[in-house]
């Protein structure tokens, strides 16, 4: 294992010097044995257990969930008459906001070379993933009668004898948070290859050098492989970079193009774009912390790659914040009586608390990281985050509810109430999110080893 | 430094395929590459647990085709991508629509008046149908040009090699090389800087596959095509039993339907008397728009009127519009034709808005039949008349309103055209249901008002001019061109 190193503090910032990115003193092999550590110890630690199981019975909670609306119908949520979309929507731009941070950091933080990424990107891209998984879900099930989801794909069908209607941005979105799916999936396991193979030669058990030995796809690490793997990721990159910026957009023109005050507005796509990131990286952090305590990774994701991301965290909030302002400017600004009602609905009509807590949450509390302790003490950034999700949350819910409730014709305003099975999904949700990610970093490469060694310092130059 | 098998390039039980040297440093595989390239060698290979900087020109590789491969996927997908969406959602190219097509046609999405296929809508899924075939193109070419997944290699044989992925590095230089020569180019491996050398060896006893697997393999694979083809089978036949349903979705529904018997019972006997699922109006309720005791407004039936003989019609006898000639002819015979009015209800006031109104609702329900002119001579009635007389179907000529039994105001007073519409008359389905009281009396004014245009029966017009005889409208075959030139306006 890793020797311990006396200066574990990589934050300050030398013009003369570049802060390491990776502390211990670790070596190749030292690099290796940490990140396989997790997987080739007998039991993973307790908490482990408790985690899964936690979660697990959080996955059947929902899983029942799904079965009860599946057999009775979309009833049995609290969508009705004028809040049509309601938890379910919330839901899905919750998860699939939180689902951007890993490909912003695996792609765009590649290409414009930021290295720090490798000790991070990893867990990113897996949290991702099963992100999108719990998005992918609520929509999924919210057609009603599921198995024939096929009939939002273009399939040609005699008997339907009709095609998806391509100029809604609802199917918009079928193809973007499909496209992003698989994207993502390749990505990941693209990246994962060599890592893979890594645990395939340090394999020992008869199951385990099937398995890895199936998903390394026999990856030897020969140079001509690397050097097309090396365009390949970098194209990938290069897609996924606007991919991640139109999956956003599209899901905000779900909202933005149709005309409920309040939503038909241009500067959707950016700032749910933003939000998706700050939100994004909110979970990265909430999820990093624990694991790299747990997993004694601190050498690896070290408190600057925390640091850097709890300044995105900051940065991306005040983008947030701004559009939360500029938001009111344009109703009021725009003169039309609808959109200033809607924003002052929002501020001081029914769903006040609603607003507030948003508020509070994505553009106060964040500031604290302007504070160096804030942002490079563990525990107190987790909490942040933690605030930061619920805070994204309710920005959704506001867009969502408040706008619905309050639409053009006021004998059918309403109060929206969810029901026990809206709120039994959501935190279901977090179930099947915990269960994939607990199971991830037992059996997956939880660091990017390959990639962490590429760019650590040369044996030769100490 | 390799241990066994120094001397034979290949033994019955196993074949060389190169030397592999270990190093321990990314500089010194560089070095030791860049050396090997120099002394010709071109069957090489470098292997490392990352991407090593400037091995690719120490080697001698030549940059990858994968770009390429990438940007002609792409740019086929822009294609792809907006055909798919102008293709299925009805576009159009001159005179041809897609929805028009005989397979698979598009389908045409009329949303607020917006063309069927335009550019701006069409770019989201256009972009992402190019980034995700890209994607495929860049993961799977990726894995085509490095001859990956190969689950059996002769590397992984070696100890040394499992390191490969950890933390050392490794050259390797191929038999199939022309400079390789076992001896001399171990030598120079070391003088390169080698830690060690192993022999890469390819097992010839195991790498088979029984011949008996093949077969069961290609069995196999023939059995798995026989559920597809049988459902496509299926798919592309008629049959009479009903489709099977995988899931039923909403072929059971929690109702009744009517005319069964009602489930609801209490204390084990039927809730209703009559044990019915549909329930009967409450005695003396009147359905909204049902109203209708003034018999002269909602009958043409005179207010005073007292029948002296059982009245069949209007009320009593169902008509069909199926009915044989025969049906027809033995509908009641003597018709009392005092009983129907001869003037207009009060309600109704006759004027041009009236008649323009009846003009329109005529040519909607009745100029199919009678035709524009109510001559007799509408479309469907030339379709049926031809169709009668191949023998495909039977069917009393729509009779021309000119007839004189029609427009005679004694034998046909105004009560009683009004009741024809409402009821239907021999052959003629009744049309009460679908057309609202005060639109039949607007149709009847107009009726009137084109048989005063003296339009003559069709047929006459040709045979003779001065006949309003009823013999000329007997015939079943009314001429079929007078329909535009005899449109009237009142
Ligand atoms: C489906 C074709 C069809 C339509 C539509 C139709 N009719 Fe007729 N109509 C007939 C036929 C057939 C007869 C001859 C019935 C017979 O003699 O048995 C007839 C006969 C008549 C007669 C003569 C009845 C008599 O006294 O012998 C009148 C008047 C008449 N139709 C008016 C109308 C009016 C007004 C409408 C529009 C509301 C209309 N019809 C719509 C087929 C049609």
């Amino acid at each position: 294992m890793a020797t311990v190193n006396p200066i574990l503090d990589n934050t300050y910032d030398d013009a003369g010097e570049r802060s390491p990115l990776i502390l211990g003193g670790l070596d190749y092999a030292g690099v290796t044995d940490e990140v396989c550590g997790i997987w080739e110890a007998d039991k993973p630690p307790k908490i482990w257990f408790v985690v899964l199981g936690a979660a697990i019975s959080l996955l059947m909670v929902l899983g029942g969930c799904v079965g009860h609306l599946l057999m009775d119908g979309v009833g049995v949520w609290g969508n009705n008459n004028p809040a049509y979309w309601g938890w379910p929507i919330v839901n899905f731009v919750f998860w699939v906001g939180i689902g951007h941070a890993g490909t912003l950091i695996s792609a765009i933080l590649f290409l414009f070379r930021q290295n720090w990424r490798t000790s991070i990107n990893r867990a990113a891209e897996a949290m991702t993933i099963f992100a999108v998984v719990c998005a992918g879900l609520f929509p999924g099930v919210h057609i009603g009668r599921v198995w024939v989801f096929y009939w939002l794909f273009p399939i040609p069908t005699e008997h339907l004898a009709m095609w998806p209607n391509f100029r809604s941005p609802l199917l918009w979105d079928v193809f973007a948070v499909s496209t992003y799916a698989t994207v993502s999936i390749l990505f990941w396991y693209m990246g994962m290859v060599p890592d893979i193979a890594t645990f395939r030669d340090r394999c020992t058990s008869k199951i385990g050098k099937f398995v890895y030995g199936l998903l390394s796809l026999g990856w030897t690490g020969s140079a001509r492989a690397w050097h097309r793997y090396e365009i390949a990721y970098t194209i990938l990159a290069a897609l996924a970079t606007p991919l991640v910026l139109s999956v956003h957009t599209i899901v905000s023109f779900d909202f933005a193009v149709s005309q409920v005050p309040g939503w038909h507005t241009t500067i959707f796509p950016p700032y749910f774009v933003a939000g998706a990131i700050f939100s994004g990286f909110a979970m990265v952090v909430t999820l990093l912390v624990p694991v790299r305590k747990l997993y004694g990774l601190e050498n690896l994701i070290t408190i600057r790659h925390l640091e850097n991301m709890n300044k995105i965290i900051m940065a991306t909030g005040m983008m947030v914040g701004t559009a939360y302002g500029i938001e009111f400017f344009i109703a009021w600004y725009s003169g039309v009586p609808y959109e200033s009602y809607a924003f002052y609905n929002r501020a001081f009509g029914n769903y006040w608390w609603a607003y507030w807590i948003m508020v509070s949450c994505n553009v106060l509390i964040p500031q604290v990281f302007w504070i160096k302790w804030c942002r490079t003490t563990p525990w107190f950034m987790v909490i942040i985050c933690v605030f930061v999700n619920i805070g994204m949350w309710f920005e959704r819910f506001v867009i969502t509810i408040t706008s619905l409730c309050r639409d053009f014709v006021p004998s059918s305003w309403a109060y929206f109430h969810p029901t026990w099975v809206d709120i039994m999904m959501l935190i279901g949700s977090f179930g099947l999110f915990f269960t994939l990610f607990t199971l991830f970093c037992r059996y997956l490469p939880v660091i990017a080893m390959a990639e962490v060694k590429g760019v650590m310092p040369r044996p030769k130059d100490h | 430094m390799a241990e066994e098998n120094k001397n034979s390039n290949t033994d019955e039980n196993s074949k060389l395929i190169g030397l592999v040297a270990q190093f321990d440093d990314p500089e010194s595989l560089v070095q030791a590459c860049d050396q090997a390239r120099q002394a010709g060698y071109t069957k090489t290979d470098a292997f490392s647990p990352f991407p090593v900087h400037g091995i690719d020109p120490a080697l001698g590789i030549k940059r990858t085709i994968l770009p390429f491969i990438v940007l002609g996927i792409a740019v086929g997908a822009v294609f792809i991508g907006l055909g798919m969406q102008w293709y299925t959602n009805g576009g159009s190219l001159g005179e041809f629509s897609t929805d028009e097509s005989p397979v698979f046609p598009g389908y045409r999405f009329k949303i607020s008046g917006k063309p069927y296929f335009s550019l701006p809508a069409n770019i989201p899924v256009t972009f992402e149908v190019i980034v995700l075939s890209s994607a495929f193109a860049t993961f799977f070419g990726m894995w085509f040009l490095n001859k990956l997944p190969m689950l059996s290699n002769p590397l992984h044989r070696i100890s040394r090699f499992k390191r490969a992925t950890n933390d050392k590095f490794f050259l390797m230089i191929e038999q199939a090389d022309e400079q390789f020569d076992r001896g001399s180019t171990e030598a120079q491996l070391n003088e390169w800087g080698a830690v060690s050398i192993d022999e890469c060896r390819r097992d010839l006893t195991d790498n088979n596959l029984p011949s008996w697997l093949r077969l069961f393999a290609l069995m196999g694979a023939i059995l798995l095509l026989l559920p597809p083809v049988a459902i496509f089978r299926a798919m592309g036949m008629t049959s009479r039993a009903p489709r099977l349903h995988v899931v039923p979705d909403m072929d059971w529904q929690d109702k009744s339907k009517t005319q069964t018997v009602s489930p609801i019972m209490m204390n084990d006997r039927y809730l209703f008397a009559d044990e019915r699922v549909m329930r009967a109006p409450v005695d003396g309720s009147v359905a909204r728009g049902q109203l209708d005791a003034d018999t002269e407004l909602y009958q043409g039936i005179k207010s005073d009127y007292v029948p002296t003989v059982s009245l069949t019609t209007p009320q009593g006898s169902v008509r069909t519009g199926l009915g044989t000639q025969d049906e027809a002819e033995t509908a009641p015979p003597a018709e009392d034709v005092s009983m129907y009015v001869t003037e207009f209800p009060k309600e109704i006031t006759v004027d041009e808005a009236l008649v323009k109104r009846g003009q329109v609702r005529f040519n909607i329900y009745c100029a199919a039949c009678h035709g524009y002119a109510a001559n007799g001579d509408g479309l469907v009635n030339q379709r049926a008349v031809a169709l009668a007389a191949t023998g495909k179907a039977q069917w009393t000529s729509a009779k021309s309103l000119h007839d004189a039994t029609v427009s005679n105001a004694e034998k046909n007073p105004l009560g009683r055209i009004f009741e024809t519409i409402s009821n239907g008359r021999g052959t003629m389905g009744p049309y009460g249901a679908q057309i609202p009281t005060a639109d039949r009396w607007a149709i009847v004014a107009y009726v009137k008002a084109l048989q005063e245009t003296g339009i003559k029966p069709v047929v006459a017009v040709s045979d003779d001019e001065s006949g309003e005889g009823s013999e000329a409208n007997d015939t079943d075959e009314p001429a079929t061109t007078q329909e535009d030139k005899t449109q009237p306006t009142p």
